[in-house]
Parts: structure tokens; sequence; C-alpha cells
């Protein structure tokens, strides 16, 4: 017993002195994710728009328009997340006028979510019956009220299901922007885990991160079972 | 109300619909039928603009579908409601606020009375806040149908609404639209694979096969005394005994005539078989319908025989059986539906 505590007392010491360190780490990934769910929500719900307009199964069909639209969301999606962050380090500067830190990290990860976020849209929106879109348009709705008033609502379930997807997606990206000087808690694993060979740190990151996509996916559950 | 004439419409280089002319009448329930693919859908959706077309012409109410602004069309459509086979209800939303939706839509926004007034007109009102869901299919029907009546249109249109419901909801379903046709002068325009429907319910009829019109006319009429293409779509209700004639009786409204074929049988001293027989109801008549065998030998006497009656009657030709729409009868025609 005795040796367990005389093991366990150095590990529960450097845990109170890092702990300041891992809440910071914890709140850079959270500022992270939450804000570019956010802005990659609003970029690829706008896109999404725009696909669900001019598919060809759409509301208002313009082919040639939708192809280039299609080519540019499979083309960022295409993408290896690690080689977009470093590739658009001048427009992230252009942006928020630095490449380094947790704030400059959400524009790549902005980026990078928001084409998969279209499609995700898209793809809830394509599966709203199309029967209560004609019952809709047999009324006189407009394009405008058929996406805000029958497409959103009705596909809403889906849409909460699929931002959880996206955090959690982000939330994996966020911790390799850490390893660029993003900050975060993937920072932290690497810093202290990886460099310094303190690998109860990086089990506290690893942890923290388990329960944070836990409580994501827990709360889209719940909100999506409250509104089906 | 709603004047069609040499209607013709196209998927791309495929032809649906062909030269198709039709007059519907103000307050009328009028019926098109067909097999699935005939174009009937097709059609309907012509009439509120949902579909456009390329040939002839569309007038609903005095203006020519083809020639409305997207502003127009809107408003156009809000004046023709329309109830579908599958309901095409918001499924997540209650009752109250399915029908409410084109209220809204429309900007009404102190709806509520309306509402009640509409879910009580089809027998809903206690299921206001129900979820659609939680339905059964004639009550989801229903919401369908006081949706469709929300913006108080003139004519509404039904594309196949009884054809995912039993007999017995087909039938209350049917009764409500006859009460809405009476109670609010309503146009109903039926489309429907469903030979009983038209009988039951329509005025009017228009048959279409492969997008080209079939028959039209009074549905009373033309089921009475089917012309042979018309015949060959409907097809025989019954299987016929081979060799001998077939022949197909109708008593109109008067019962009693039933008789006349016992009594037949007795004058003329012949055989007979009965291959079957049944009641059909049209609006609000009862028609009789029976379909006998007689010997190729009694052919002559037994037709001099009817002829003398007031009655309608044909000759049914076994191997019109089972054809579908699409093949043409080989043989000869036998003798032509007679009436007197």
């Amino acid at each position: 017993m005795n040796d367990l505590n005389a093991m366990l007392a150095p590990l529960w010491e450097r845990f109170l002195d890092k702990l300041p360190e891992i809440l910071t780490a914890t709140w850079e990934t959270l500022d992270m994710v939450f804000l570019s769910t956010l802005f990659s929500m609003l970029i690829g719900f706008a896109l999404a728009i725009v696909m669900i307009l001019t598919n060809p199964i759409g509301l208002k069909p313009c082919r040639s328009f939708y192809s280039v639209v299609d080519f540019v969301v499979n083309l960022l999606r295409s993408f290896p997340f690690i080689i977009l962050l470093i590739a658009i380090i001048p427009l992230t500067r252009l942006i928020v006028g630095t490449s380094i830190g947790s704030t400059a990290a959400i524009v790549p990860l902005t980026i990078a979510a928001a084409p998969f976020v279209a499609r995700l849209i898209e793809a809830s929106f394509l599966e709203v019956d199309r029967g209560v879109i004609e019952a809709a348009r047999s009324f006189g709705a407009s394009n405008a009220q058929i996406i805000f008033r029958v497409l959103l609502p009705e596909a809403l379930p889906s849409i909460i299901l699929n931002i959880a997807v996206i955090a959690i997606t982000l939330l994996g990206y966020s911790a390799m922007a850490g390893t660029v000087g993003g900050g975060g808690l993937g920072d932290l694993a690497v810093r202290y885990g990886y460099n310094r060979f303190q690998l109860d740190i990086m089990v506290y990151s690893v942890i923290i991160l388990c329960v944070l996509v836990l409580l994501i996916q827990g709360v889209c559950n719940f909100l999506y079972k409250v509104m089906r | 109300m709603i004047q069609v004439r040499k209607l013709g419409k196209y998927y791309g280089t495929h032809r649906v619909l062909t030269d198709i002319d039709m007059h519907i009448h103000k307050g009328e329930i009028f019926g098109v039928v067909g097999h699935s693919g005939a174009g009937k859908s097709t059609l309907l959706r012509c009439l509120n603009g949902l579909e456009p077309y390329q040939e002839g012409s569309v007038r609903v109410m005095g203006t020519e579908v083809s020639s409305l602004d997207a502003a127009g069309l809107r408003q156009l459509q809000s004046q023709m409601g329309m109830i579908f086979q599958n309901f095409n209800l918001m499924a997540r939303k209650n009752v109250y606020d399915n029908v409410a939706f084109p209220l809204l839509l429309w900007g009404r926004k102190d709806c509520r009375g309306r509402v009640m007034e509409l879910l009580d007109l089809v027998g809903l009102a206690d299921r206001a806040k129900q979820r659609v869901q939680s339905l059964s299919g004639g009550q989801k029907q229903r919401v369908g149908i006081a949706r469709a009546l929300a913006l108080n249109p003139p004519v509404l249109l039904c594309d196949e609404a009884t054809s995912a419901l039993d007999p017995q909801t087909t039938a209350s379903i049917l009764d409500l639209l006859d009460d809405i046709n009476r109670r609010l002068d309503l146009t109903i325009v039926m489309v429907t694979h469903q030979m009983e429907v038209v009988k039951r319910l329509c005025h009017d009829m228009l048959m279409l096969d492969g997008g080209r019109t079939v028959a039209i006319g009074k549905t009373e009429d033309l089921f009475l005394s089917p012309t042979r293409a018309m015949r060959a779509i409907v097809g025989n209700e019954f299987t016929l005994i081979p060799g001998g004639v077939n022949i197909r009786l109708m008593f109109p409204r008067d019962i009693s005539q039933q008789s006349i074929i016992t009594r037949m049988a007795r004058e003329l001293g012949i055989d007979f078989s009965i291959v079957g027989g049944k009641l059909e109801r049209y609006l609000d008549d009862v028609f009789g319908f029976l379909i006998i065998n007689v010997k190729e030998k009694d052919r002559e006497t037994v037709l001099t025989y009817l002829r003398d009656r007031n009655l309608y009657w044909e000759i049914l030709d076994e191997t019109e059986q089972g054809l579908s729409g699409d093949s043409a009868p080989q043989t000869a025609p036998g003798e032509a539906a007679g009436h007197e």
C-alpha cells in the first residue's frame, strides 16, 4: 500500500502542477471546436442551399452550376487536413492576422469542415419526402418557403445528428492543429506525452477528449430523440 | 371551370400526353381513369402548373396556365387544393400544424378558427394536437383534405387519393368528398385507377391509355355501354365460360326486371348458366349486372328476345379476357351493345 502511495504521489503532484495548463488546453480545444463548428455550419448551410436548389433533382435545377459547386466541394474534401492546415497559412494570416494559436486554427478547421457540412446537409435535405415538397408546391409555396418552412424543419433531426459527426471530426482535427502551434489538448498531449515522456499528461488529455466526444454525441442524440 | 384543349406533353422526347380535350364544369366531380403510367397524374399536374406542357391549352377559371409567371402560378395553385395517394403530410408535425401550413404560407397569422373549422369538417376536431405519424391512413387522408381546403379553393385535385386505403376507409373518404362537393359546391378532379371510385363518385369521366383519350362522357353511359377500347382497359370482371355465348345484362334502377331471365328461359324453353352477377353503385343509383351463358344454337332466339325488352345488354367476347390496354383484340367484334 505504501509502495502504491509512493508511486502515485509524484503523479498526483504533477497533475496538480499541470492542472491549470490542462484546463487552458481544454478551453482552447472547446473554443476551436465550437467556433469552427459554428462557422462551418453557416458556410456549409449556405452551400447546401445552393446545392439543393441547383441539384438536377433539386428545386431549380441548373446542371452546369451544380457540377462546379459539386467539384469544389469534393476537391476540398479530398485534401488531407494536415496538408490543408499548412497550405492555407497565408490565407489564415490574412483573415486573423496570425498563423499560430487556437484562433488561427479556426480558419483551416472551418475550411476543412464546411464542404463536409454542405454534403451532409444536402443529403439530409434530399432525404426529405419529395411528396411533402410537392404538397407544399401545390399550395403555391415559393422555393424560399420550401427551403425554410419544409426542408429545414423536416430535415432538422437528421441535421442535428450530422452536427455531432462534424463536431467530433473537428475535435479530432483540432488535436492535429495542435501539433502546428494551434494549442489545445492535442498540443498538450504531444508536448508532454510524446516529447517529454510524461505519459500521464497524455492520458489525461485523451480522457478529456473521450469525455467531450461522448458529451457531444449524447447531447445530439438527446435532441434528435426529442425532435423526432 | 377547367377547359383543356389539344393538350400535349413531353418528357424530353418521350410523349406522355396526346391531344387531350376535356371540359370540367363548376361543382362537378370529374374522374380521370386509366392504368398506371397512362398519364393521369401528369394530366392532373398540368392543371395546377406543377408540370409544364408543350402543346395545346389549359384554362383554369379563364386563365391560361402556361401564360402565368411564377407569382401568378402560385396564386393559381392557392386556388386549387390537392390531395395525394401517400398523403404527403409533414410526419413530425401534429394535425393542427399540418392543416395550418398553407394558411401560414399565405401569411394568415390568425388562423386558429379556420383550422378548427376545417378539422370539424373532416371529423378530426379532437385530434388537433396528435402527431400525424400516429394516425391511421384514413385519418391521414382526412388531414390531407382539410389542408387542401384550408385556403378555401374552388377546385380540389385528388391524385389517387384512395389507392392506399382499404375498401371501408375508401368508402368513408369518398363519402366525405361527396359531402364536401355538395356542401361547398367544390369542383373535384379525381385521378384514380379504381373503377369503383369513379362509378361511385364521378359525374363525368375521361379514360386515358398511353396518354391518349379512350373514352370521355357521362360515367353511367360509358360503363353501361362501354366501347370496345374501353372494355379492353376495364377488363371482364368475371371469368367467362368457354364456348356458347356470354351475355352481360344490366338492370338500371328497377330491380324487378331481374326475373326477366327466368321468364325468358321458361318462354323460350332454353337452358342458361350464370357466370356471375353483382350490384354496382353509380352516384346515387344502383345497377344490377348479370352475366349468363347460353348455347350457340340459341343465340339468335335469345338476342331477338332481349332486343324486344328495355334492357342494356351486350355480348362478351371471351378472347378479350385479361387483355391489357395496349394489346388490341384479335377477333371480329360480336354484337354491339344494344339499348332501346
